[in-house]
C-alpha cells in the first residue's frame, strides 16, 4: 500500500499537476494580495478609524472570497487527480500487470486514494494558511488556534468525500465521462446549496417552493461539499456566537454564510464517505480486468 | 516428483455475449513450456487473465501449484506479461521494476541486483534510466518481460511475448525463454508466431470459440503433420495421380509454379520412409528433383488445418 501511495505522488508530481496547481495558485495569490488590500481599505492594521467589528467584518468578506476560490481548487485537484484511478489504468493496460503481483486490490486502492487525499489535504492545508496569511497582513485579523483547527478540520473533510466518490465512478465510468460527470454533480451541489441560501435569506420568492427544497435537499445529500464549507465558514467567523449581536451575512451580501450542514449532517458526510469507499474497495474486488 | 503447475477443471467464463470461455480442462506438469493456440478472440487471454487472478471465473476451478488462482499464494508463484499493456510514461525503467520490487516485497538489495541483472539480460541495459516515453514498443516489451520475471516466478505467462520485437529482439527472447526453461521454470505461452512455439514449447493447446479443440505434445501434433516440399522440374499432372496412387488421394496438398520450368510440390506423407519412395516415383516418371525438406513451419500447418473451415467468433481465418 505504501508503495502504491509513493507512486500516486510521483505521478502527481511528474505528471506536472503540482506545477500547474503551484503555477495557478500563485497566479491567485497575486490577486487575492491585491483584492485584500482594496477591501481592508489599504490599512494594514487595526487603526482607529476602523472599529473591531468593521475590521472583523472587512477580514470576513477578504476569507470568504478566498475560500469561494480555495474550496473550488481543492475540488477540482481532488476530482481530476483521481478521475482515471480505475478504468483509466486498466484501459491504458497499467492495471493488468499490478493487480496480477501478490497483492490484494484494496491495498491498491486504498494505497491510491491515500495517495490522492494526502495530496490535495496538503495542497488545501497550504492554500488554507495561505489565505489567513494574506487577510492577516492587510487587516490584522488572526483567529484563534482553535478556530483554525476546526475550520482547517472541515475544510479538509470534503477531500476524502470527493476522492472517494470520484475513485468508485472511475470503476464503472471512462475517466472523461467520470470528470464530467463529477464536475457537473460538484457544480449543481453548489448551485443546489446556492438556491438554498437564498431561499433562507428570503431573496428568492417563487412557487413550488417545496418541491426545490426537496430538489436542493436531495443534491446537497448527493453532493454535501458546498454546506459542508459553509460549515467551516460558520465556525470560523463564530455565526452562532454573533447571532442577535451582529449580522456578517449582511455585510457579506451575496456571500453571506447559510445552509451550513448541522451536526447530523456532519455525520452524514463522514457515513457517506465511508459507504463510497467501503462500496469502491467492494467493486474492485469483484472487477474483472 | 513432477508436480502440476497448473490445473484447470471445467474451468468457464461467461460474459453473456458470446464471448469467453467454457470447459476448460488443462494440466500443465511444472518445468513444462506449454504453448496456448488460437485464432483472434478464441479466449486465450480470458484464460490467462483467470489464471493471474485479473478475471473471476463464472464456474469451474482452476490451480497454480495446488493454490487456487487469483488467491495472494498463487500469484506469489507467477510472473505476468500482458498482451497489451503499458506502464506509466512518467517514470523510468528501473523505477518500474524498482516498484514491481516492492509489491513482490523482495527486499531493497535484492530488488537492485535482480533489477541490473535482467534489464541487461532483456537487452535494456543503461536504458533503464530512461523515462518511458522515449521507449520504442520493443523497449516497453522488453521492460515488460524483465517485470514478468522480477520475482524469480515458477511459472510465467506471456502473452505475445514477441509482437513488437524486431527479428533480433524475437530471436534473443526466444532464448531468453530456452534459458528459463533449462532453469525448470513453467512457461505458459500465448503466441501467434508458432515458430518459436514450436521450437520452445513440449505442449500445444488449441483453442477455438472458447473451447479445447486439441490438445498434445509437440512432437505428437507434429508427427501427425509429416509435410514435405519438393522442388522438381518437368512436373505433369500425371505425376500427382501417380503419387496419389501410390501413397494416397490426399497425399498431394498442392503444386505451385516455381518459374524457370519449376515447380513445389507439398505432399503430406504418412512417415518419413514414404519420401524414398516418391523420390523412386519422381525418377521413374522422368522429373528432376532440385530440393526436398520438411516443410519448416509445421505447427503453423497443423494450426490453420485444425481451424479452417470452423466457425470462430474473432477474424476469419
Amino acid at each position: 500500500m505504501i508503495a502504491v501511495w509513493g507512486l500516486t505522488w510521483k505521478e502527481l508530481i511528474r505528471k506536472r499537476v503540482t506545477l500547474m496547481t503551484v503555477t495557478m495558485t500563485m497566479l491567485f495569490w497575486v490577486a487575492y494580495w491585491f483584492l485584500a488590500g482594496a477591501i481592508a481599505g489599504g490599512e494594514v492594521h487595526v487603526v482607529a478609524s476602523f472599529s473591531l467589528l468593521e475590521h472583523f467584518a472587512r477580514s470576513a468578506m477578504i476569507l470568504t472570497l478566498g475560500f469561494f476560490f480555495a474550496a473550488f481548487a481543492v475540488a477540482f485537484l481532488a476530482i481530476f487527480s483521481s478521475v482515471a484511478a480505475v478504468t483509466g489504468e486498466a484501459e491504458a493496460g497499467v492495471l493488468q500487470s499490478v493487480l496480477a503481483r501478490p497483492i490484494h486490490r484494496w491495498q491498491w486502492y486504498m494505497g491510491r486514494w491515500f495517495g490522492f487525499v494526502s495530496y490535495v489535504a496538503l495542497y488545501g492545508t497550504l492554500l488554507f494558511a495561505s489565505l489567513h496569511l494574506i487577510c492577516w497582513m492587510h487587516t490584522g485579523v488572526l483567529f484563534s488556534f482553535e478556530v483554525l483547527i476546526q475550520s482547517l478540520g472541515l475544510f479538509l473533510s470534503i477531500i476524502p468525500l470527493l476522492v472517494s466518490l470520484t475513485m468508485i465512478g472511475s470503476c464503472y465510468i471512462s475517466p472523461l465521462g467520470n470528470g464530467i460527470w463529477m464536475t457537473m454533480l460538484y457544480g449543481m451541489g453548489w448551485l443546489g446549496n446556492m438556491i438554498d441560501r437564498f431561499m433562507e435569506s428570503g431573496r428568492l420568492q417563487i412557487s413550488g417552493l417545496e418541491t426545490l427544497e426537496t430538489l436542493t435537499g436531495l443534491i446537497k445529500l448527493a453532493m454535501p461539499a458546498d454546506a459542508v464549507q459553509q460549515r467551516m465558514l460558520s465556525e470560523l467567523f463564530s455565526i452562532r456566537e454573533l447571532s442577535g449581536f451582529y449580522d456578517l451575512n449582511r455585510e457579506l451580501s451575496l456571500f453571506s454564510i447559510n445552509g451550513a450542514a448541522s451536526n447530523s449532517f456532519l455525520l452524514y458526510c463522514l457515513f457517506y464517505t465511508f459507504i463510497l469507499l467501503a462500496g469502491g474497495l467492494l467493486i474492485l474486488r469483484r472487477k474483472d480486468f | 516428483m513432477i508436480r502440476n503447475a497448473i490445473e484447470t477443471n471445467q474451468l468457464t467464463k461467461d460474459y453473456g455475449d458470446g464471448r469467453g470461455c467454457s470447459g476448460v480442462t488443462l494440466t500443465i506438469r511444472e518445468g513444462e513450456a506449454f504453448g496456448f493456440l488460437g485464432p483472434n478472440g478464441a479466449g486465450k487471454s480470458t484464460i490467462v487473465k483467470m489464471l493471474t487472478g485479473l478475471i473471476q471465473p463464472t464456474s469451474g476451478k482452476a490451480q497454480i501449484y495446488g493454490h487456487a488462482s487469483g488467491t495472494i499464494e498463487a500469484r506469489r508463484r507467477l510472473g505476468y506479461l500482458p498482451e497489451l499493456f503499458r506502464y506509466p510514461d512518467w517514470l523510468t525503467g528501473e523505477e518500474v521494476l524498482a516498484f514491481h520490487a516492492k509489491l513482490c516485497e523482495l527486499d531493497r538489495s535484492q530488488a537492485k541486483r535482480r533489477i541490473q541483472q535482467l534489464l541487461d539480460e532483456v537487452g535494456i541495459g543503461a536504458r533503464g534510466r530512461d523515462r518511458l516515453k522515449g521507449y520504442s514498443k520493443g523497449m516497453q516489451q522488453r521492460l515488460g518481460l524483465a517485470c514478468a520475471l522480477l520475482a524469480d516466478p515458477d511459472i510465467v505467462f506471456l502473452d505475445e511475448p514477441a509482437s513488437a520485437l524486431d527479428p533480433v529482439g524475437r530471436y534473443e527472447v526466444r532464448e531468453l525463454l530456452v534459458r528459463l526453461r533449462g532453469r525448470g521454470k513453467t512457461i505458459f505461452l500465448n503466441s501467434h508466431l508458432l515458430e518459436d512455439v514450436e521450437q520452445l514449447c513440449d505442449k500445444v493447446a488449441l483453442l477455438n470459440n472458447g473451447q479445447v479443440l486439441a490438445e498434445g505434445s509437440v512432437a505428437d501434433v507434429l508427427r501427425e503433420q509429416s509435410n514435405w516440399l519438393l522442388r522438381v522440374s518437368g512436373y505433369t499432372p500425371l505425376a500427382a495421380d501417380r503419387i496419389r496412387h501410390m501413397l494416397g488421394v490426399n497425399a498431394v496438398v498442392s503444386v505451385t509454379e516455381a518459374g524457370e520450368g519449376m515447380s513445389w510440390i507439398t505432399l503430406e506423407l504418412d512417415n518419413d520412409e514414404q519420401i524414398g519412395l516418391v523420390n523412386y516415383l519422381l525418377i521413374e516418371l522422368g522429373l528432376t528433383l532440385y530440393e526436398v525438406g520438411k516443410t519448416k513451419s509445421r505447427l503453423d500447418e497443423w494450426f490453420r488445418l485444425a481451424v479452417t473451415g470452423l466457425e470462430h467468433r474473432g477474424e476469419r481465418l
